[in-house]
């Protein structure tokens, strides 16, 4: 187990930003740690890094209670909470090379395999201050990496890049997780993020733990595939279907119908349309995470 | 320990990469050589002043004006004016990093938060160290150089004529007190510092303070005599002693023990406030 969170909880004021929190990561996975914003994931993050204490509960890295291990267990995490600040002034370099020494025993070279892995070594020796938003997101990866770490905890790396940027370092996890075997643990309020990028999911909401799991089977064990249909009377379709009772949810707009059933049961579907009649113009089958948390949070699913 | 020395020295980097490090520099770089130059060509008010009083015992030939003597007095500004600087750069040290939010990298970090905090303090230190000794040697050597040099004359409690070789000893030492009284605001100010997110406010916060003390400290009224040991600036004075005779090592020796307190203090403020702050932002 390389994280384990116990009864973590944090109040502020009255009102408890992370209340109860038991999360389980286990080596080599991508894990996403999903929740609308002020759901507590950013608190839970700043707990784990010493960055804020907790009100109760306790957490472990490796198997071995934080208070027992300390602050030298960092030498093993790598870490990016929320946007990434360096020393405007100073140069890239010169930012990575004084993390470095505070890191322990991470050699010059290194420094220079980082910049390479975030592809930033031909700017290197500029003023971070000249970098652009998703220069300086890569360039907080990169420190996250320097001391070789076990798991790197990355909070909301996206947040406010463009789609390239976005894309740039989503491409950039899956390769330290899969090219280096670096457990990630990512936070999110995207959804799709999550669903392209994360091997398991923990869904917070207020606080509190929704559910945590693997996104596959998550979204299998709730059969939570929903498919897309065209007809050319739906209507008359959302009617025949709602007596079937192997559909188990039928909504229907603009339209679409929206068709919650296993994803085996989908040439059937498209089969029992046919045959009763209907010119199919169209059927998209969609698994999707997004309805999933939402049902979860108990908000509207579209 | 070597982590803590890395990290001293990055603070150094970090304050040496700062332009406000260089106001203090430049001001005095400018300063010092016009005030030379301009008591060369027009002479020394003061001085002649401080004379005119004595002329009735004493019968005084040539001139007295020396690099020295202008050294001697320009010691003063280390009183009100030369703390704007030690504030300028110790008032940033830690709010800024706040403001800034280098502190969600810098503190994920195996380093603690004692060191981190010890490092900056000593950062601090050097920088205050490095400042006031550069007024001293540019004073002093300039002094020498574009006045010329010569017997040290003090007047204090009476004419105190001191060579050459033993004003430079004294100013030696007058000038290492002065890095200790200037420690002390530049702790003041790094408590404050450590306490906001913004460096204004502990640049204004020890101001008022200074302002507040030396008040308190030159009103000769008995009541507030008995606050007067609890007041740092009641100490400031110390950087003039050397320029007695004999050099009172008792009297230097408390007062720059009590300082000592003082920066202890502030200093052991700044880290339990620093070691229990939540880093929110």
């Amino acid at each position: 187990m390389i994280l384990r969170t116990k009864n973590l909880s944090k109040k502020f004021g009255n009102r408890w930003a992370v209340d109860g929190l038991n999360l389980e990561v286990e080596k080599g996975q991508i894990f996403g740690f999903l929740g609308p914003n002020g759901a507590g994931k950013s608190t839970t993050i700043r707990i784990l890094l010493s960055l804020i204490k907790p009100t109760i509960g306790e957490f472990s890295f490796f198997g071995q209670d934080f208070r027992k291990t300390g602050r030298n267990v960092y030498a093993k995490i790598g870490a990016l909470v929320e946007k990434p600040d360096f020393y405007q002034f100073l140069t890239a370099r010169r930012n990575l090379q004084m993390l470095a020494g505070l890191s322990g025993g991470v050699r010059d070279k290194r420094i220079d395999e980082v910049l390479e892995i975030v592809k930033l070594a031909d700017r290197a020796d500029d003023r971070v201050k000249s970098y652009s938003h998703g220069m300086k997101q890569r360039l907080g990866i990169a420190q996250s990496i320097l001391n070789h770490p076990e798991i790197i905890i990355l909070d909301e790396p996206t947040n406010g890049l463009d789609p390239e940027g976005i894309k740039e370092i989503r491409k950039l996890i899956l390769r330290l997780a899969g090219d280096f075997g670096i457990t990630v643990f990512l936070s999110s309020h995207l959804l799709h993020e999550i669903e392209q990028t994360c091997s398991h999911v923990a869904i917070i909401d207020n606080g509190k733990l929704v559910v945590q799991g693997e996104v596959h089977d998550l979204l299998r064990k709730n059969d939570f595939y929903v498919t897309e249909v065209q007809v050319d009377d739906p209507q008359r379709a959302v009617a025949l279907l709602e007596k079937e009772t192997w559909i188990q949810k039928i909504t229907s707009g603009d339209g679409v119908l929206k068709i919650q059933i296993p994803a085996e049961s989908r040439p059937h579907l498209t089969q029992f349309l046919v045959e009763n009649g209907f010119a199919v113009s169209s059927v998209i089958p969609r698994t999707s995470l997004e309805d999933y948390y939402l049902t979860l949070l108990n908000r509207d699913v579209k | 320990m070597t982590l803590l020395l890395k990290a001293t020295w990055y603070e150094i980097i970090k304050i040496a990469s700062k332009w406000r490090t260089y106001i203090g520099f430049i001001t005095i770089a400018i300063l010092v050589p016009v005030i030379m130059f301009l008591v060369r060509k027009y002479g020394f008010g003061v001085q002649d002043n401080a004379l005119n009083s004595m002329k009735d015992s004493f019968m005084f030939v040539g001139s007295l004006v020396n690099g020295l003597i202008v050294s001697y007095f320009l010691m003063n500004v280390l009183w009100v004016h030369f703390p704007f600087f030690i504030v300028l750069v110790a008032g940033d040290v830690v709010s800024s990093e706040g403001a800034a939010g280098t502190f969600r990298i810098w503190l994920t970090r195996p380093i603690s938060r004692f060191q981190v905090i010890t490092a900056k303090f000593i950062a601090t230190f050097v920088y205050t160290a490095a400042i006031v000794l550069f007024l001293g040697l540019l004073s002093v050597g300039l002094g020498m150089l574009i006045v010329g040099g010569g017997d040290l004359f003090v007047f204090d409690k009476g004419i105190l004529i001191l060579s050459q070789g033993e004003a430079l000893y004294r100013f030696l030492i007058a000038y290492l007190l002065a890095v200790w009284v200037q420690m002390t605001v530049a702790s003041l100010c790094f408590l404050f510092s450590s306490l906001t997110s913004n460096s204004v406010g502990p640049i204004i916060g020890t101001y008022a303070t200074l302002v507040v003390m030396f008040i308190l400290s030159v009103l000769k009224i008995d009541a507030l005599k008995v606050i007067h040991p609890y007041l740092f600036t009641s100490y400031f004075d110390v950087f003039f002693a050397p320029f007695s005779d004999p050099i009172p090592w008792r009297e230097i020796a408390g007062d720059v023990g009590k300082l000592g307190i003082f920066i202890l203090v502030f200093y052991l403020a700044s880290a339990i406030s620093f070691i229990r702050k939540e880093i929110t932002t």
